[in-house]
């Protein structure tokens, strides 16, 4: 057993993935294990989908039965399995860099300042966000204010205070469908969605569970360009020729991974897509890093993160176990 | 230490700090101004700087709610060497005095710069004959340093340029810094030394033009007394001129739309990689940025006065853009594009660096035509300027020995000294070791150490452009509404009323401006 590593392993990103990750560790035997996470909480997306007035249920759990939950319900359910072991959590910890040979991760909080630790196994759980609006490569023109991500909807600190009242979402999916119907729960008008694609991203099933809320209609495109308009805030898009009018823009759906760490600390990853390579052990391109949930690309809902989490442990585990 | 000048905004949302809020003229005082300085770009801002090494009573008045928020923001932010300047014109003149003079100055401003040099770039025969051409008029400009290079030795120096490099030139002094930080240092200091600052007033009218104190009246219904008027609006500047009835120019604008690329991009390139020049512009480059991105542009787009949608960007342009500037770096097609944007040039058909003194009326001076060389030469067209004040408005100048000419060390922005690096001071302010901006690794204490600067700044965009919190690759995806809490918290201003860059721009629809 290597005795100079600080802890056998460590979770970056303390969301579905990273706890699933940590549980099936724990469980398994692994105790020492550290999580850090930037934000002030365990729980990753789903605690900024708040249980309070205009508030919607979007995150199903399909383990006991298909139902709808609040995001941050089960954002407390993670952190009540964390608070029932003595795994390590450092919240407000920022990864600034990593060291992917020496297995070192270099990060900072307001307590430690800066520091460096290492483990025997890393896994990166630092899931993803949505592609700003170069990233698009289709999204340009004016750059007014009112013009904002889902993420930043969410940030607002009561639903109800929701920053747009004529709202116009760009995306498709169902994080666009999931902001209209929250949109709309706290006093907007339906949203009017556009992507440029002819048919919603959004399954038609899902579709339906938020007509319950919201009918916003959907226009589709195949343009090589759509423009955003406004002075100050902003006022519509247009794209072929047509203009659409709003009094505020959310950029929503379209998940780049949260990668960057491990493309600056020389693990290999697809510099456009940011989907770092993975292979079938779910171990990275250097020995003892893994990869779990939303990081590994695509766009996946929370329990199968927290499941992915828990396979990806079972390779944690392989590769400790080996040594 | 009352030495230091007002400040003051032409807010009219109620819930803005009222000891900031320019109620009333007579705030200024009743003494008529030495100067009064119509525009807060670099040029402005630069001049403030200089007048303000003084005793003169000098007003710097900005429309926007921020310094260096016109054509200043939207440059490549590059200190040139004037090696590519038109010969014997005062811009060359101007640029290669300044050019020198910027390492100093940069850090007494406590402004981050990095020498990292240029090369032109030949890829054809046609332009491998061209750079003769450019070393020639290198030295003519007075760069003595410039070396013709091979194309094996760009190459070899540049292992990523492009395979057809048939040669070029090494400017070595071609320097990257930042021109916010700069205009927002020079305004400080200036501001420090006693120069009132009045922000979010536009100039609609000008009284008494001929006579010897002129009266300023705003948008805002005030009135303001000075002697002497210095018009450095960039593009504004023409229809500023044409309220007074100074002569009659044209400025187009030239809108360029850059590519910003993410910072493992940075280290790609060393130098900055330039095209041969044409006699309409420098062309497209591609740098690295003092930040350690990497950065392709500018377009050059003429529109004319009217065309509304000016500072936009737009696909098309961008596509040919990128094509454009993989000719001399052919993997930039593989490199993520984290942003993209529009600046504007303040181009004068009658020629650059326009410059008129007592300009149809006594006591004014119109500068136009300050294109993309105006962050390098500011310093040397501030004190061009002085002069002119000096020999030809009457203006008679005794040096302040009280005055400061830089900022104390503390200074240093967060995002090139990061306050985390020292456990002392995370000790002592958590919020140092607190990181907000995540892709840019900015702290908590990084924003508020610049709420509380002398300029007071309170928008989203002034905050971003001092601590670059939200120029990362998420683009405020995480970080937009925690800098918003941040502000609403830290100088009491409810939430929805935070804007982008002032009234009309709030995060919220239902801000009050709104109703």
């Amino acid at each position: 057993m290597n005795s100079n590593k600080d802890y056998k392993a460590i979770i970056i990103g303390a969301g579905p993935a990273g706890v699933g990750v940590a549980m099936k560790l724990y469980n398994s035997g692994i105790k020492s294990v550290l999580i850090l996470d930037r934000n002030d909480k365990i729980g990753g997306i789903p605690s900024f989908y708040k249980r309070e007035k205009g508030g919607v249920k979007t995150f199903m759990r399909w383990s006991r039965g298909a139902y709808p939950v609040f995001g941050q319900d089960f954002a407390k359910w993670l952190e009540k399995l964390i608070s029932k072991t003595d795994i390590e959590v450092k919240l407000d910890s920022l990864v600034l860099e990593i060291d992917a040979k020496g297995k070192t991760v270099t990060f900072v909080n307001p307590k430690d300042g800066k520091l460096s630790v290492s483990a025997e196994a890393i896994i990166m759980a630092s899931g993803s966000r949505e592609e700003n609006i170069a990233e698009r490569k289709w999204l340009a023109g004016a750059r007014p204010s009112r013009v904002m991500y889902t993420k930043q909807l969410l940030n607002f600190d009561k639903n109800d205070l929701l920053p747009i009242k004529k709202p116009l979402i760009i995306g498709s999916d169902v994080i666009a469908y999931a902001a209209a119907a929250k949109l709309k729960a706290a006093g907007s008008s339906d949203a009017i969605i556009v992507d440029n694609t002819s048919n919603p991203k959004c399954p038609i099933h899902e579709r339906l569970y938020f007509r319950f809320w919201t009918n916003p209609s959907f226009h589709g495109f195949n343009a090589k360009t759509m423009e955003i308009e406004g002075k100050e805030s902003a006022t519509g898009i247009r794209v072929n020729g047509e203009h659409f009018d709003c009094d505020g823009i959310v950029i929503s759906g379209e998940l780049i991974p949260n990668s960057e760490l491990a493309l600056i600390g020389d693990l290999k990853v697809n510099v456009l897509s940011r989907i770092p390579v993975i292979n079938k052990n779910n171990q990275l391109s250097e020995p003892g890093w893994f990869a779990a949930g939303n990081i590994r690309g695509g766009f996946h809902g929370a329990e199968w993160c927290y499941f992915n989490g828990k396979r990806t442990a079972v390779s944690v585990l392989k590769y400790i176990n080996k040594k | 230490m009352s030495k230091s000048g007002k400040l003051l905004y032409n807010w009219p949302d109620n819930n803005f700090d009222e000891s900031l809020k320019f109620h009333d003229a007579s705030q200024l005082g009743d003494i008529p101004y030495d100067v009064a300085i119509i525009g807060a770009g670099i040029v402005g801002s630069a001049l403030a700087y200089q007048l303000s090494q003084y005793k003169v009573k000098v007003l710097l008045v900005e429309k926007n709610y921020d310094v260096g928020e016109g054509t200043t923001k939207g440059s490549s932010a590059i200190i040139h060497t004037g090696f590519d300047a038109a010969i014997d014109t005062l811009e060359s003149e101007l640029v290669t005095k300044a050019s020198l003079e910027w390492p100093e100055l940069a850090a007494k401003l406590k402004i981050p710069l990095r020498k990292c040099g240029a090369i032109v770039i030949a890829i054809d025969e046609e332009q491998e004959i061209q750079l003769d051409k450019v070393y020639e008029k290198g030295i003519k400009n007075g760069v003595t340093d410039i070396q013709k290079l091979s194309g094996k030795e760009v190459k070899e120096i540049e292992p990523n340029v492009s395979e057809k490099v048939r040669g070029g030139v090494l400017v070595p002094r071609e320097s990257l810094a930042d021109p916010f930080s700069a205009s927002t240092a020079f305004s400080e200091i200036a501001l420090q030394n006693g120069t009132d600052i009045i922000l979010g007033v536009e100039v609609t009218a000008i009284e008494n033009k001929s006579e010897k104190i002129k009266t300023l009246v705003t948008a805002c219904g005030k009135k303001i007394k000075t002697k002497r008027i210095v018009n450095v609006a960039g593009l504004g500047s023409e229809h500023l001129a044409r309220i007074y009835g100074g002569e009659e120019f044209d400025t187009n604008p030239r809108r360029g739309q850059f590519l910003i690329f993410d910072k493992y991009s940075g280290s790609e390139i060393n130098r900055i990689f330039l095209p041969i020049p044409t006699a309409k512009t420098k062309g497209v480059l591609v740098a690295p940025t003092i930040f350690g991105n990497l950065l392709a542009g500018p377009t050059a787009e003429d529109y004319p006065h009217s065309y509304e949608n000016i500072s936009e960007t737009t696909t098309e342009q961008l596509q040919l853009l990128k094509e454009g500037a993989s000719k001399l770096y052919p993997k930039l097609q593989e490199q993520p594009v984290i942003n993209i944007f529009a600046g504007v040039r303040s181009n004068c058909k009658q020629g650059s660096y326009w410059i008129r003194c007592n300009d149809n009326s006594p006591g004014i001076i119109t500068v136009a035509g300050v294109r993309s060389t105006g962050f390098t030469s500011s310093p040397a067209l501030a004190r061009y300027l002085i002069g002119k004040l000096q020999d030809e408005l009457g203006l008679n100048l005794e040096e302040d020995p009280d005055a400061i000419d830089s900022r104390p060390e503390n200074k240093w922005p967060g995002w090139w000294k990061p306050g985390y690096n020292i456990k002392e001071l995370v000790d002592e302010n958590p919020d140092n070791g607190k990181i907000v901006c995540f892709c840019e690794q900015i702290t908590k204490a990084d924003v508020i150490r610049q709420l509380d600067s002398p300029l007071k700044p309170r928008t989203l965009d002034a905050i971003k452009r001092r601590t670059r919190a939200g120029m990362g690759r998420c683009q405020g995806f995480d970080c937009m509404v925690p800098i918003a809490k941040i502000i609403s918290d830290h100088c009491k201003i409810p939430l929805a009323e935070i804007s982008k860059r002032g009234p009309g721009t709030e995060i919220s629809s239902t801000s009050t401006s709104n109703n």
